[in-house]
């Protein structure tokens, strides 16, 4: 986020997009429902009928996978109406003119024909957006997890870029993260092509100061991101280390990620659970939960904070650095340390984005923003709030291209998947509980009346919902939520793992996989007939 | 923009549009509250942070009542003492007591029987108990106990503003008023999303959990100040731990943290997979019959070292794949990336959500 929870409650505008905020990010929807009560205007930009839509000014209800289509026209009546910010394009921003031409086409009424939205409505979105100073954008996976994910990043941060709402409190952009430690396990490094801090591997002032602070030569070879890992499991990739994740369950495509495990000459896996994919590995090292262990985790406003140990771990478990230090000494590279705040110690000396925090810090004053370069420095709770941004905005033309699989006559219904409030993700946690259980034992399918009419199923029947990569089981889900032709799907039940349906292709740039949009055909089940 | 005013003698600084209270709580003078939450609107309903206004002839709510440039605020005098311990009585009269002649608490923490133990109730008024309605709710995680419900709307309110799903609300009138939801349907099965809130806000332990099994008094509570291991608003929580075990997951006051008191179903309830008999408590390791079997920490992170340097000997260092996890924490996913690198000589290594 380019700007701070606490700063939600007093925007002017608030343009939520592919983000279910009151079921993902309940605390953040708490925030944005005390804006509204004080008058901030909310636009939603959801194919489905989300919470956030009844308190709503305005829901532009696309069909899924058109993200293009409307930003781009969102860009167009902005650029048409003459509502940019002149003075911040001139002093802030180049290449604008890449985006007058590439969205010259898309105008609201061409955009109607695609997305579904009407165009006044198109139009008056833009108008206030453009015209309002304090206007915050927030999203999240439903703007990520596309083949044109980074298109519709681009998208976003044109609009922000063109209307100068950047730098100023209760505006910005704001990816909301979906998992606590998102933000601080990308800050760490834990990427294919950034060292801490966001230092490019292939950058040599950056291989030489790791080199030097590790004392061993390093790779300059960008490695594999997760979804091209995915895809040569068995092939280029021979082993594999999974540290808390059950990728058998939550990687796109699950039939393919299970023949490429089956390839694998050794695995070990680390987790607090037995998972699915533990079903491959040769080795299980048993972990400490959060609750057993010390830390810190940094959540979507860039706030490092910290995770204390209040019970000692189950059984022989052992917190995951504790393990990881044993292990690295087997392998022959010595690490040592004598707690969490040390390892922090090393990573803050070698980044000057948290050179300015540590656990001693954090334990005195509470959670800090980064940046923090310095321990005097009280950290950026507003990004790009001090003046001028360093150097200049690079605006991207962008062009619609369609999702990597759309409904056909064979596979007619367009899927999305996402997280309900009750459970999250894997649901290793949640469904060891009792609330989530009675609110939502099992995998529904959320289908508009009109489609269950056509096919002849009703509310709570089970179902197989199939697609070319698999078939699951669910239990029908009535609603209006949904348009018509399009379905929903939690991916919390392992028994009917929704990603044995859904579309691995890729981000062109991220290789996010395409979680929000696959075609299926849902089959009522012959012995319930 | 700042005017002055005059608290208790003293002249302080005030900014327009904020409350007696507000002022008040900034320059350190103590008024006492029930139904005051700074997340929700003013009440004025429990009638306890009544104080004096110059120009009014009446006492006035510190809660709601505005400053304005000049106005003289007296937060103790004998007026409001009087005035206060009448109130009290009134609430006593209406409450089940223990043999203190204090209200009961269920052991729960009750801010009224601190109160009236703080200001006294000299004045005994005949009690009346009028029956109030309470349900046995299936949901697993909300009780509603009438006995020590003074009715200040706190959780009614939060229901209506802060979680916005007006699930639960008063019902009935005068002394017979009590908490309910509509046609008295089960938490579960109305627009209620179990965040919480409403005990989080109670005064009186009156919406309480039932998960918490209540403090016996034998070992005493310990309250570990941590990070959310959900999802990434980074909420801040207590974990309440009593014997090695996490009894209750509360959050730190209003006005402190990015959650401003706060919690979901998830961070607030959801805690029982810690403490879970299907947790890993031992290493295993896959022997010749295809079984994972438990192994001994020595033998499972040999056995890991010795795979994983195998397969770079034969393959290279670019055959391996580090997966890192979001739920981890930073310095688990700087070390993770560390053994991808230094250890092993290969940049892959990404983390489960790189979005």
């Amino acid at each position: 986020m380019t700007n701070s929870i606490p700063e939600i409650r007093d925007a002017e505008l608030l343009f939520v997009i592919g983000s279910n905020t009151t079921e993902a990010h309940p605390i953040i929807a708490m925030e944005m429902k005390r804006a509204v009560r004080r008058g901030a205007k909310l636009i939603v930009a959801d194919p489905r009928a989300i919470w956030l839509t009844e308190i709503a000014d305005l829901h532009l209800q696309l069909k899924p996978g058109t993200d293009v289509w409307l930003l781009n026209a969102l860009a167009h009546v902005i650029i048409a109406e003459d509502l940019v910010d002149h003075a911040f394009i001139e002093r802030h921003t180049e290449n604008f003119q890449a985006v007058i031409d590439a969205v010259a086409e898309y105008t609201p009424e061409a955009a109607e024909q695609v997305t579904g939205v009407p165009a006044n409505h198109i139009r008056t979105a833009a108008r206030w957006y453009a015209t309002t100073r304090h206007a915050g954008i927030y999203y999240t996976l439903g703007i990520t997890e596309h083949t044109h994910g980074t298109d519709n990043v681009y998208g976003l941060a044109n609009l922000v870029l063109m209307t100068g709402h950047l730098g100023r409190v209760s505006a910005g952009m704001n990816p909301l993260r979906g998992q606590n430690n998102v933000q601080g396990a990308n800050d760490a490094g834990a990427s294919p092509i950034y060292y801490p801090g966001y230092q490019r591997v292939d950058d040599p002032a950056a291989q030489a100061r790791f080199e030097q602070a590790w004392g061993v030569p390093l790779s300059p070879e960008p490695g594999m991101n997760l979804n091209v890992m995915m895809k040569k499991l068995g092939a280029e990739i021979r082993g594999l280390y999974v540290m808390g994740e059950d990728i058998v369950l939550s990687e796109p495509n699950a039939g393919r990620v299970e023949e490429g495990m089956n390839g694998l000459d050794f695995v070990v896996v680390q987790d607090i659970f037995p998972n699915e994919t533990m079903r491959f590995a040769d080795v299980v090292l048993p972990a400490a939960c959060f609750a057993e262990k010390d830390g810190v985790f940094t959540n979507s406003d860039r706030r490092v904070q910290r995770v204390r140990k209040a019970v000692e771990p189950p059984g022989q478990a052992r917190p995951d650095w504790e393990i990881l230090v044993e292990l690295s000494r087997r392998c022959g590279y010595e690490m040592d340390y004598a707690d969490p705040g040390e390892i922090y110690a090393e990573m803050a000396g070698l980044c000057d984005k948290f050179a300015g925090i540590s656990h001693e810090r954090i334990d005195r004053e509470g959670g800090r923003q980064w940046p923090c370069p310095t321990p005097d420095h009280p950290g950026t709770p507003t990004l790009h709030g001090d003046g001028p941004l360093k150097g200049k905005a690079t605006f991207q033309g962008i062009a619609y291209r369609p999702s990597a699989e759309l409904p056909d006559p064979e596979y007619p219904l367009l899927l999305s998947t996402g997280r309900t409030l009750y459970h999250y993700n894997a649901a290793t946690q949640t469904r060891r509980d009792a609330g989530p259980n009675a609110k939502q034992p099992e995998s529904f399918i959320e289908m508009h009346p009109r489609d269950a009419r056509r096919l002849g199923v009703v509310e709570g029947e089970r179902v197989d919902v199939a697609s070319r990569r698999g078939t699951v089981g669910a239990a029908i889900k009535l609603t209006r939520r949904v348009k018509p032709g399009c379905v929903w799907m939690p991916f919390h039940f392992s028994e009917d793992n929704v990603n044995r349906l859904t579309n691995d292709a890729g981000d062109s740039v991220t290789g996010t996989g395409e979680y929000k949009v696959c075609a299926v055909r849902v089959e009522p089940r012959a012995a319930a007939r | 923009m700042s005017i002055q005013i005059t608290l208790d003698g003293r002249t302080v600084a005030a900014l327009p549009g904020e409350t007696v209270l507000q002022v008040a709580q900034r320059e350190g003078v103590s008024i006492p509250t029930l139904c005051h939450d700074p997340r929700l609107d003013p009440a004025a309903a429990c009638r306890t942070c009544l104080v004096e206004v110059s120009g009014q002839r009446r006492l006035q709510p510190a809660c709601a009542w505005k400053v304005s440039p000049g106005v003289a605020v007296t937060t103790q005098s004998e007026t409001i003492t009087r005035h206060r311990q009448v109130l009290l009585s009134m609430y006593l009269a209406d409450h089940e007591l223990d043999e203190e002649g204090l209200p009961i608490t269920r052991g729960r923490t009750n801010d009224l029987r601190e109160m009236a133990k703080t200001y006294g109730t000299p004045i005994r008024l005949e009690p009346s108990h009028p029956p109030r309605d309470s349900r046995e709710d299936v949901n697993p995680y909300i009780g509603y106990d009438p006995a020590t419900c003074i009715l200040c709307a706190r959780c009614t309110r939060y229901c209506d503003e802060v979680e916005a799903v007006s699930a639960i609300t008063l019902k009935g009138r005068g002394s017979a008023t009590t908490i309910s939801t509509v046609a008295e349907l089960s938490l579960l099965d109305t627009t209620c999303e179990l965040c919480g809130g409403c005990i989080d806000t109670c005064p009186t332990g009156a919406m309480y959990e039932k998960k918490a099994p209540r403090a016996q008094g034998a070992s005493p509570l310990e309250k570990v100040r941590s990070t959310c291991n959900f999802c990434g608003v980074g909420c801040q929580l207590d974990l309440n731990v009593q014997d090695g075990r996490i009894i209750k997951v509360t959050s730190p006051p209003a006005g402190t943290t990015v959650n401003d008191g706060n919690l979901c179903v998830k961070g607030r309830f959801a805690y029982d997979f810690v403490h879970h008999d299907e947790r890993l408590k031992t290493p295993l390791i896959r022997r010749q019959d295809g079984q994972l079997h438990p192994c001994s920490w020595d033998e499972a992170l040999d056995a890991a070292a010795r795979g994983l340097l195998r397969v770079k000997e034969r393959h290279g260092a670019d055959s391996l794949g580090f997966v890192s996890s979001s739920r981890c924490t930073g310095e688990e996913n700087y070390l993770v990336q560390k053994l991808s690198r230094a250890a092993f000589g290969t940049n892959n290594c990404h983390q489960c959500a790189a979005t």
